[in-house]
């Protein structure tokens, strides 16, 4: 007479082997439900959002601008900027319409806040002038 | 340094933006210059043509504007060259305007010349332009019954489009429900059923398993529009109901118009690529004589080491790279497997079975193409 043995399956190799049929049965799932045309479209997309990519990491300009945007004061200057978007299309409506003449344009001119802009606008066009020279000067 | 590429498929804008890319700088500081001369201003993928032959694209979906396609740097235009005079490093172009220049790429392609062998160009369907795609896939939606005979002339551009041909055929007759009313006949010219042994040792078992009939050493001789008959130079015939020819090809027509090369191949080193007795012209792709399959992977992997070597020449003196013959080619077993095929100068290829995966990357490289001749991949 023999006597069979069973080894009982160690309940970790079970737990394994069950992961391992999940696994396998997720995958057959992704298969079946996958189409040539979802791989296509898939593909398409990732093509394009490569070239995009590429493009846009390789754009010197862009990459200068991310640099300066990570300076402080180009943080607040975009917060400056953007209060004065707020500001200025909160205050526009409900400002009287220009009457015209030399008298609203001297009135114009003696304002403050007029005087600050147009200063503003001369730095700037200052510093853009000088930087559009140097470029140029380098070849870019 | 003056840069010039003729020619705007595959190879040609691959190489283009391979060098600006490599070149940026020196462009940059106009030490370099790049022109591209393509006689389109569209650029077509070929491979898609196959899949227009069986309705599973339409022709729109294989064209991008070639403008798009290139590095901003890259001075294009769309006129042809009419005239190479390479003693005098200038082309001249259809439009009459001259091109100097310091280091010349030809990358022209291939054509069909159906017309070379009687009757074919009225007998049969193909599927190597967009407008005989469309044709062959209507014909292929109205035959019924009867023989579709499959011939190939010789040389051909992608050595692989005969077997899958017949792979497609047999899945859409399949899928018609009408396979069993169909005989598919493949006719080859040499004395196996492909020229790259190992692509005939995988496919004859899959011939016998789909119930494809196969004549080895068929070359065509004439095609009798009339009775529907094919002949052979040996002496052999079949009839048919509707012929699909691979016809055979040959350079392009301004190759052979300044004898550049005998048939439009232009004598090529096999390593460095440049064109015999000219070291400053490379050539690549087709356009090339050279004892590999003329596909786009080819004229991609070459492409590559043209704009290395004429990038390395520029910065260093020297070139760094040879081409070591390497072609990878997809093998669509029909309409949802595929298998593929990679080989070089030293090593055959060695088929692994098809699988559906292999089908979807497939599918994916149509889409990846333009990331792909955008020199991105």
């Amino acid at each position: 007479m023999t006597i069979q043995t069973e080894t009982p399956l160690n309940p970790m190799a079970t737990e394994d082997l069950q992961r391992l049929v999940e696994f396998a049965q997720l995958v057959t799932a992704g298969r079946d439900a996958m189409s040539d045309e979802i791989v296509t479209r898939l593909a398409g997309a990732m093509s394009e959002g490569l070239t995009l990519l590429d493009r846009l990491t390789r754009n010197e300009g862009l990459m200068h601008l991310l640099k300066v945007l990570d300076r402080q004061e180009t943080q607040y200057l975009l917060v400056a900027l953007s209060d004065a978007i707020h500001a200025a299309s909160q205050e526009i409506p409900a400002a009287p319409p220009a009457t015209g003449g030399l008298a609203c344009m001297m009135r114009v001119a003696r304002d403050p806040g007029t005087q600050e802009g147009l200063r503003l606008l001369s730095v700037f066009g200052k510093h853009l002038s000088h930087s559009m020279r140097e470029q140029h000067r380098h070849g870019g | 340094m003056r840069i010039l590429v003729v020619g705007g498929g595959t190879g040609g804008t691959i190489v283009a933006n391979n060098l600006a890319r490599r070149l940026s700088g020196e462009i940059r500081a106009r030490k370099v210059r790049i022109t591209l001369l393509s006689a389109s201003d569209k650029h077509m993928y070929q491979p898609g043509l196959l899949y227009v032959a069986f309705g599973q694209m339409t022709p729109d979906q294989l064209y991008r504007d070639e403008a798009s396609l290139l590095e901003g740097s890259i001075d294009f235009h769309v006129d042809p060259v009419k005239k190479f005079e390479l003693d005098q490093n200038k082309v001249v172009t259809v439009s009459g305007k001259v091109h100097d220049y310091d280091i010349l790429v030809i990358a022209t392609g291939s054509r069909i010349v159906p017309e070379d062998i009687p009757g074919m160009a009225k007998g049969a369907d193909t599927f190597y332009t967009e407008a005989s795609a469309v044709k062959m896939f209507k014909r292929l939606r109205e035959i019924q019954e009867g023989t579709v005979a499959v011939v190939v002339g010789v040389p051909h551009k992608c050595p692989i489009a005969p077997v899958e041909l017949v792979f497609g055929l047999h899945d859409y007759f399949k899928a018609r429900g009408i396979r069993d009313k169909i005989k598919i006949k493949y006719h080859y010219p040499i004395g196996r059923i492909h020229t790259i042994k190992e692509v005939a040792t995988w496919a004859k078992p899959e011939f016998d398993r789909m119930g494809i009939e196969y004549e080895t050493l068929f070359n065509v001789s004439e095609v009798d529009a009339e009775n529907k008959v094919v002949h052979s130079e040996e002496g052999t015939e079949t009839q048919y109901e509707m012929l699909i020819a691979i016809p055979p090809h040959r350079g392009m027509e301004v190759i052979e118009q300044n004898n550049l090369g005998e048939g439009g191949w232009i004598p090529t080193d096999r390593f460095k690529l440049t064109m015999t007795d000219h070291d400053n012209v490379y050539v690549l792709g087709d356009t090339t004589n050279l004892p590999v399959s003329k596909t786009g992977s080819a004229a991609h992997f070459e492409a590559e080491v043209v704009s290395e070597n004429i990038a390395s020449i520029i910065k260093i003196g020297t070139p760094v790279r040879d081409y070591d013959g390497k072609v990878y080619c997809f093998i669509e077993t029909g309409h949802d497997s595929a298998t593929y095929a990679m080989f070089n100068y030293q090593n055959p290829p060695d088929l692994k079975p098809p699988s559906k995966p292999m089908h979807w990357f497939k599918m994916a490289y149509n889409q990846m193409y333009w990331t792909s001749v955008r020199g991105l991949l």
